[in-house]
């Protein structure tokens, strides 16, 4: 079976999801057999207790709610629950994805935020609870609360990447940048050699750029974001986000130098510690590089070449996308 | 001291079957049995409450920030640092601000007298069937006169290894055993004894898995990193002021300095 038991279902896209439903009844089935129900001290004899085993329940359990496939997760669940309890703070996150997933209505989520709080009452460090609770409240639409879900969060656990890769993609959502900026830096503080982070930092800078009206602003902006491109694709070679940023934010820099020379020289303030702006001819070359990588991407992956699968479909035709509009701007 | 070509002792042929087999037999159940034993006397390590977490964890961060500052501006490093060396002086993030400066009494807290619980019932369980069978194979397998037909008496002899050593190793394998002249090569019950103790681990990890509790040898390796459980403590406002003074001396740099040139050299070097 070369399907992907072991791996994370949050990794694995949405045909292996519903492929890895389908068999799921086959597995669960080859681990009933007739002497798997023996009596206690002939079952220790049939054991066949392993991580795996509960990686594969647990994956096929996420498999199968994400394809609606609610019996199938439900069986998954029971076995968990019967080998580790309820009160594992695992399963309680588990049993509450599932309440999550077939809720039919404002009850039934109702209901799964009913068993998450109780349990945080009794014991606030559950902090996978306290963070399915905050996903909830994100996905009910209550931003504020979950935001400031995710705040308490990091002050009782300041080190927690996840919960502030999060709270930056809550803030970014609803535009403020400044905090979304911020809470990516604490993401990199903790994994410092994060590649997409870096790029999604870049993202979140650029996009503050674009909104900046002040031109020293955003030359400052689309510099530091250019950097953090940089960073992104000497970290992983042939990151296709951090090249495609790349050529972005170059061509805007170029573009911004050339309409408005002279305010370049007064950007950089040795006091703040900022950084000089790259000189344009470093930006170029970049450029250059970026659309050269970007065109050799777009084509090894489009002709389906060995080693250069599994580019997100998305995001090839959106570097495709990108490197046409440049051509036709050069053509012009 | 012409003894040394090479000594000929009648040994009894049974005590392979009545001595050898039934030591490293017993010493591999009792290997197991410390195994369950251990499993089950294991207490649940507690969790830990919010604020003693949350303490650890600022802490964490502070270090955190003290290696990855590159990775941030210099601004925004300035700005965490200030933010945290102000707030740990103040101590906000002590899990007892109350109680600053106290030395903590490892007795009057109870999680710490739990370790040391739960340290001891470890120790017992490893320390009361080895002393129980070094016990038991010491009053039965010595004093035993294997040899009926050689001129000395030579007591507790079981098996003679199949290659020649120096006489340092007289100590190790001829453990309770009083004669001078008796070749090396010869060991003893109880000598068999200490061998099967130490060098089992193989078996133990082929019957019980590779983390098993089974080998003393591991286990008290971990004590020793893990120091005695009395010292294990110290004041926390001490730490936290320790840690201000680390992350002050630091010197800001930012990853993100020449990182253009570092890439096109980089890329440079690596035509596409």
């Amino acid at each position: 079976m070369s399907l992907p038991l072991l791996q994370p279902s949050t990794a694995t896209s949405f045909p292996t999801s519903i492929a890895l439903t389908a068999q799921a009844p086959s597995f669960l089935k080859s681990q009933s057999t007739w002497f798997a129900a023996l009596p206690y001290p002939l079952s220790l004899l049939t054991n066949t207790e392993s991580q795996e085993k509960w990686q594969i329940y647990e994956n096929l359990f996420l498999a199968s709610l994400r394809t609606g496939a609610d019996a199938t997760a439900w069986q998954c669940l029971e076995a968990l629950v019967a080998r580790f309890g309820k009160t594992n703070d695992r399963v309680i996150a588990l049993h509450g994805l599932y309440l999550e997933a077939t809720a039919k209505d404002e009850h039934g989520l109702a209901a799964a935020m009913r068993l998450y709080e109780e349990v945080l009452i009794e014991d606030p460090t559950k902090f996978s609870i306290r963070k399915r609770r905050a996903a909830l409240l994100r996905s009910a639409g209550k931003t504020a609360e979950a935001a400031q879900a995710l705040v308490n969060i990091l002050d009782a656990s300041p080190t927690d990447a996840e919960a502030w890769a999060e709270l930056a993609d809550l803030y970014l959502s609803q535009g403020a940048f400044d905090q979304a900026v911020f809470s990516l830096e604490e993401v990199l503080l903790v994994m410092p050699n994060a590649w997409n982070m870096h790029a999604k930092l870049g993202e979140v800078l650029y996009l503050q750029a674009s909104r900046t009206e002040s031109v020293g602003e955003k030359a400052r902006l689309l510099a530091e974001s250019f950097r953090r491109f940089c960073r992104s694709v000497e970290l992983c070679d042939d990151y296709l986000r951090g090249y495609y940023g790349l050529k972005l934010t170059s061509t805007r820099l170029l573009e911004l130098r050339s309409t408005s020379q002279k305010q370049q020289q007064n950007t950089s303030d040795p006091s703040t510690g900022d950084l000089a702006p790259p000189s344009t001819e470093t930006v170029k070359k970049l450029n250059a590089i970026a659309t050269a990588k970007l065109g050799e991407i777009v084509r090894r992956a489009s002709s389906g070449e060995k080693g250069w699968d599994g580019f997100s479909k998305a995001e090839l035709s959106a570097a495709r996308d990108l490197l046409d509009k440049s051509t036709l701007k050069i053509e012009r | 001291m012409a003894a040394q070509m090479d000594q000929q002792i009648h040994r009894d042929p049974a005590l392979f079957y009545w001595i050898l087999l039934p030591i490293t037999v017993v010493m591999i159940l009792t290997g197991i049995l410390r195994h369950y034993m251990s499993t089950l006397l294991q207490t649940t390590p507690k969790r830990q409450i919010i604020e003693k977490l949350r303490e650890q964890r600022y802490l964490l961060r502070s270090q955190g920030l003290r290696v990855a500052f590159p990775q941030i501006s210099k601004s925004a490093f300035e700005k965490r640092k200030e933010w945290w060396i102000d707030n740990a002086k103040e101590g906000k993030f002590l899990a007892d601000p109350e109680a600053r400066g106290a030395k903590p009494n490892p007795i009057s807290d109870p999680a710490m007298m739990e370790n040391m619980m739960g340290a001891m019932k470890g120790n017992v369980a490893m320390m009361v069937p080895q002393s129980l069978i070094m016990g038991w194979i010491n009053a039965f397998f010595s004093g035993y006169v294997i040899s009926w037909y050689g001129n000395a008496n030579v007591y507790g002899v079981v098996v003679k290894l199949p290659f020649p050593l120096t006489p340092q190793f007289k100590q190790m394998l001829q453990a309770g055993v009083g004669t001078r002249d008796l070749d090396v090569r010869w060991v003893s019950s109880l000598s068999w004894y200490f061998l099967t103790l130490f060098g089992l681990q193989p078996v133990y990890n082929f019957i019980l898995g590779s983390n098993n509790a089974a080998a003393q040898v591991t286990q008290q390796m971990a004590q020793a990193q893990m120091g005695s459980p009395m010292g294990g403590a110290d004041n926390p406002d001490k730490i936290f002021a320790a840690e201000v003074e680390n992350l002050e001396v630091i010197e800001h740099w930012y990853i993100l300095d020449g990182v253009e040139e570092r890439l096109i050299k980089k890329l440079e070097a690596t035509p596409i």
